[in-house]
């Protein structure tokens, strides 16, 4: 096993050391403590001794040359027994840094989390007072972070309120007085009153902490999706279009195909790639789906980059599978086969739950007959596939059993308007009620 | 019954630990017949012997160095700083020896050394120096600085009791002008634990040793004008009593610390960091600082007078904190 | 003990001294390897006082040593393992991984107390320790070492004063090797024999060949018996050479290589050797087994500081535990005298001096300042050697800057 050779430190203020002399060549039998190299440094030359048997496989730092200490400049493809190189510690604690930043990741982050559970930073409420009006004179509110705590608890716009606290500063006894007045204003606020500038609403404390109750704090997850989630709504006006699509031809085509398929391609095939492909090809069709907002910018994404959400048992992940128009059926299953399985098994990697340009949600396989998503920013909309049952419905003049499943598509009314919308949806049908394609 | 001094309580306090634990000795310059320079170990010698109350030469790193040996035999010492302010030629066993003993291999130094330390005597730069922050900002030391009678002698057991290195700097101002009546039966005061003095609702001021004095009779004149101060004195910087600062600050959302140390580097720079973090959002109004200047101790009583914070400056202050 | 050895404990002297020997000979070679934390100092040619001294003390008696003091760990009973896991910063070291040299102690069985990297700053601890023990009626010495640069500070001065007026069971080991880093003895102290400064504090000084270990064993007991007997501290000068830089990274060039040769012809191992084998006391079949049984401890010590483990993200998480005795230690002196002596009634004393000597003139003899009337070169005949050593800029080094 190899085994690396350093640059020693020989003392506390070196620093580095040139290596001047190599006494094996790579091939070269060498002993354990072996004279191996020589190197001089800005206080000692020295002799260096080899620090395990074998044969010496490379030399990474040739004569001449000058590195820091520590650095590896030669491995010796060890010989015998256990040479043990214990990880040194930063090593370690690179790989659970690693580790953590993985999780991290899971949920799709548009808003970076917060450290600490604290009330939103005071510069969320340092409301810009009022727009250039001639009466205003866009002053800066003067209060402090009390204050400023207070007021958001209470739902009270410190802009309507004027202070003695020295300076004119909204003070402590100015807040305490405007609550007390207030307070019936307070308890209307959930009916969509004046509007709050920056942060969530806080509720206060007692309107929650009442009669008998278990806290359970939010796992890491948790706190994430839920801030995703609150970001997501407030950043696109989200609209629905829900579709019927009549899946009796696929459902058919899949038990048909099933066994042999699955023995062939030794993976299990679901009804997923069906209405993945259904969505390439809308979202080819209606590229402006596939897009982002930023500011006034439309992004066109050329990639479709497909969003899956898995459901684990502690949240929710989405892993992307890219490039999705460029899969075949098989090669769609496949991805999401595989990135399903490692979901659940913990084993995706930070960059899997990047870049997707679409996202396709699943309330069905829980039995949901439809569902409502939030939209998985930065995409523009989010494909929600219900159950697929048997229901009686309509063809012609008759009435038929057929398996049916609700389709939803919520979207971002900044990009996408619902014609395009209900187009897109009806392609997505189409596609599936016209399946013609051979999967085997 | 005639009330106990500050200085008889910590007379007292060695005596019964003393009589209590035959482990306790005492080191330090002119402690034995003479009974210390300010008279802290007077009688002592008489009643426990020359093998227990140890006068050495002038070397204060061998009185430490000392101490610190006997405490690893597993003796309690305690040595006497003639005044807080030698402690300076003892500082490498103190940083260097007792501090990092137990972190490094183990062993415990359960030492105290105490002395007197503070202004307000006209002694002068070197023997009015307030030299507690050099040490709160050395890991494995505590610091105590008792402000009143019962808390110099309830300390001071604690500080015996306890098996690391203390520092108890006394302070030599409230020698013979603070006494109170002591209970006659043992107690002793927890280290790490602040006390409220006086209840208050309009601000919190923050203190300990000589300033605690000054702070309350700032908060007498402060409830003249309305104003309801609450006092808070710490009784040891390490280790420090962060809930009650804090439950404190929740309550009257204002802040002044008051020490006789000079301002940077100060103790009250370091509460005021404590406060941000994790009381930000209970502050209604800046922090404030009443302290010494950043000078050695004058000798003049004129000019020590203007150095040394007083309460009409903490009222001061705190009435401008208050009405902000 | 005896002053005069068995046969099984002067062998036992050449085993300690081979096995400090080989052992930092292993010390070497891990830090040529990059396996060394923090700074290594090598007791080359020295190794006959520690482990002389070392060997003259009872069970009980304390030593605190200083970084070329190895040889007195391993003959008051640390293990070559601990010796390696503690300069490798392994996380089960003496220290565990938090210090490192010869920085490691232990209170309750051995008695050793750790050094702090500061010089002289043992000898008022150790004092203290010497007078705790005594305090407690117990019969124990405390030994600790000191070196010709060490001995410039002033907790050296003011530990020995201490030491001498309070008669502590204190032994001081003063190892003259001639060199503190890169300053020649004679630019630290302006004495040729440090063994003289004994008198400047009322307390008897020997001279002893550092390089025979018998010697400076003979020394170490009749000191440790004096001390032990209530007679107060000794202070030993033992003469030797420092025959490596001061730390791993320092090639000694300031020294002449003449001194170099001169100390090597005058190495205490091969020397005692000769003595062992002129004596006849050992075999060369001896010799073979004692240094096998060295190399193959010395092996599986390597092999298992190798394997231990390095300190982690758990000792990471854990860097704030320890700063503070909180519940972790009972101190519990060891009492062997009865404790009532210390206590009201039998505690109580006449608080007054009793003052023998007023101090005048009339009662000392005269003495007046000795000048110097002989030219000066009269005078530099006396120690030649020695003045001239100076400590130069040597031309290899000099290259070396101008390589850059």
């Amino acid at each position: 096993m190899a085994v690396n050779v350093l640059m020693p430190q020989m003392g506390e203020s070196i620093f580095e050391g040139t290596v001047t002399k190599w006494l094996k060549k790579p091939g070269d039998k060498v002993e354990r403590d072996e004279p191996l190299f020589e190197i001089s440094t800005d206080k000692v030359d020295a002799e260096i001794p080899a620090p395990a048997a074998g044969v010496l496989k490379e030399i990474k730092v040739p004569e001449g040359q000058t590195v820091p200490v520590q650095t590896v400049v030669a491995i010796i493809d060890g010989t015998g027994a256990a040479e043990v190189t214990p990880a040194p510690a930063s090593a370690a604690v690179k790989e659970e840094a690693a580790a953590a930043k993985a999780k991290g990741a899971a949920a799709p982050v548009a808003a970076k989390p917060e450290t600490k559970a604290a009330p939103a930073a005071p510069a969320a409420a340092a409301i810009p007072s009022a727009p250039a009006a001639a009466s205003s004179d866009g002053r800066r509110i003067h209060s402090s972070p009390l204050v400023r705590r207070l007021a958001k608890e209470n739902n009270i716009d410190l802009a309507q309120l004027s202070g003695t606290g020295a300076g004119g500063r909204i003070s402590k006894r100015d807040i305490l007085a405007a609550i007390a007045a207030g307070g019936a204003r307070a308890g209307a606020a959930g009916a969509g009153a004046a509007p709050i500038s920056g942060g969530a609403i806080a509720v206060p404390r007692e309107r929650i902490y009442f009669g008998r109750y278990d806290v359970a704090p939010m796992s890491v997850m948790r706190q994430k999706i839920a801030e995703h989630m609150v970001a997501s709504k407030r950043t696109s006006p989200h609209v629905y279009s829900i579709e019927e699509a009549d899946m009796t031809g696929i459902a058919q085509l899949r038990a048909r195909v099933k066994d042999e398929f699955e023995k062939r391609h030794e993976t299990k095939l679901t009804f997923m790639p069906f209405f993945l492909r259904a969505a390439v090809e809308a979202l080819r069709a209606f590229p402006v789906v596939n897009s982002s907002v930023d500011g006034t910018n439309l992004v066109m994404h050329r990639d479709i980059n497909l969003g899956i959400a898995v459901a684990l048992e502690t949240g929710l992940i989405v892993p992307v599978i890219r490039g999705a128009d460029e899969k075949n059926f098989l090669g769609l299953q496949r991805a999401v086969n595989d990135l399903a399985e490692r979901a659940r098994t913990k084993k995706l990697k930070p960059e899997e739950v990047l870049d997707s340009t679409f996202s396709i949600t699943n309330p069905g396989s829980v039995g949901g007959l439809m569902g409502l998503p939030v939209i998985n920013q930065p995409n523009v909309a989010i494909l929600g596939i219900g159950a697929i049952q048997k229901r009686p419905v309509v063809i012609g003049d008759a009435i038929g059993i057929r398996s049916m499943v609700y389709l939803t598509l919520s979207y971002d009314h900044r990009a996408v308007d619902g014609a395009i919308a209900h187009q897109f949806m009806i392609k997505v049908k189409t596609s599936l009620e016209k399946w013609d394609e051979e999967i085997l | 019954m005639a009330q106990t001094t500050y200085l008889e309580a910590i007379r007292q306090a060695l005596d019964e630990e003393m009589a209590r634990d035959p482990s306790v000795v005492l080191l330090g310059e002119d402690i034995g017949v003479y009974g210390g320079a300010f008279g802290a170990t007077q009688g002592l010698l008489a009643r426990y012997g020359w093998e227990r109350v140890v006068d050495t030469p002038i070397s204060e790193t061998a009185i430490v160095g000392a101490a610190i040996g006997m405490s690893y035999t597993g003796l309690r010492p305690v040595a006497e700083m003639q005044f807080m302010d030698f402690i300076a030629c003892c500082f490498e066993q103190l940083a260097n020896f007792a501090a990092k003993s137990h972190y490094r291999w183990g062993a415990p130094v359960p030492i105290v050394v105490r002395g007197p330390s503070g202004g307000g005597v006209h002694a002068g730069p070197f023997h009015s120096a307030n030299p507690e922050m050099y040490f709160v900002h050395t890991p494995g030391l505590k610091v105590v600085c008792p402000a009143t009678a019962y808390d110099a002698k309830g300390l001071l057991k604690s500080a015996i009791r306890d098996n690391n290195p203390v520092l108890f700097f006394e302070h030599k101002f409230l020698y013979r002008r603070v006494k109170e009546d002591l209970p006659a039966e043992d107690y002793s005061v927890p280290l790490g634990q602040a006390a409220v003095r006086r209840a208050g609702r309009d601000l919190t001021i923050v203190s300990y040793a000589a300033m605690v004095q000054a702070s309350l009779e700032a908060a007498a004149s402060l409830a003249d004008d309305g104003i309801e101060a609450e006092v808070l004195d710490l009784r040891t910087l390490v280790p420090l009593d962060r809930e009650t600062i804090l439950a404190s600050v929740r309550k009257t959302n204002k802040l002044l610390v008051v020490h006789e140390d000079t301002r940077t580097g100060g103790m009250a720079g370091e509460i005021a960091a404590l406060v941000c973090s994790e009381a930000f959002d209970d502050l209604d109004g800046p922090i404030v600082r009443v302290t010494a200047p950043d000078a050695p101790v004058p000798s003049a009583p004129a000019l020590e007078e203007g150095f040394l914070p007083n309460a009409a400056g903490i009222a001061d202050a705190a009435r401008r904190l208050a009405q902000a | 003990m005896q002053l005069t050895l068995t046969r099984e404990q002067q062998l036992e002297l050449y085993y300690f001294m081979r096995l400090n020997r080989a052992l930092e000979e292993r010390l070497d070679r891990l830090a040529r390897q990059g396996k060394i934390v923090g700074g290594l100092y090598s007791s080359l040619g020295q190794e006959a006082i520690s482990v002389g001294s070392a060997y003259a003390l009872e069970p009980g008696d304390w030593i605190a040593p200083m970084v070329r003091n190895i040889g007195s760990l391993l003959v008051r009973g640390y293990s070559a393992r601990e010796i390696f896991t503690q300069n490798m910063g392994r996380a089960n070291s003496p220290t565990n991984a938090r210090d490192n040299a010869s920085h490691l102690g232990d209170l309750s069985v051995r008695h050793v107390v750790s050094p702090i990297s500061m010089l002289g700053d043992l000898i008022p601890v150790m004092t203290g320790v010497a007078m705790g023990a005594r305090f407690l009626g117990q019969k124990r010495v405390a030994m600790t070492w000191i070196g010709d640069g060490g001995s410039s500070t002033g907790a050296f001065h003011e530990g020995l004063n201490f030491a001498a007026v309070q008669r502590a069971p204190l032994v001081l080991v003063l190892e003259n090797n001639q060199w503190a880093y890169s300053t020649p003895v004679a630019r630290q102290v302006p004495l040729r024999d440090l063994a003289d400064r004994a008198r400047a504090y009322g307390v008897p000084g020997a001279i002893v060949d550092g390089n025979d270990v018998l010697a400076v064993y003979r020394a170490a007991k009749q000191a440790v018996d004096q001390a032990r007997a209530g007679h107060g501290p000794v202070l030993i000068e033992a003469k030797t050479m420092r025959m490596r830089g001061h730390a791993q990274h320092d090639p000694a060039e300031y020294v002449p290589k003449k001194m170099m040769e001169y100390w090597k012809a005058r190495d205490p191992i091969a020397r005692y050797e000769r003595a062992l084998t002129v004596g006849k006391l050992w075999s060369a079949a001896d010799k073979k087994q004692i240094d096998a049984r060295i190399e193959r401890e010395l092996d599986e010590a390597v092999e298992f500081a190798e394997s231990s483990p390095l300190p982690g993200a758990k000792e990471a998480g854990e860097i704030e535990s320890g700063v503070y005795c909180e519940g972790c230690h009972e101190i519990a002196p060891e009492w062997q005298r009865a404790k009532e002596e210390l206590l009201p009634p039998k505690s109580a004393v006449a608080a007054r001096w009793v003052v023998n000597d007023f101090g005048a003139f009339e009662e000392h003899a005269p003495r007046d300042i000795v000048m110097q009337t002989a030219a000066p070169k009269a005078a530099a005949k006396r120690a030649p050697a020695r003045r001239t050593a100076h400590a130069k800029v040597t031309k290899s080094s000099k290259a070396r800057k101008a390589r850059g």
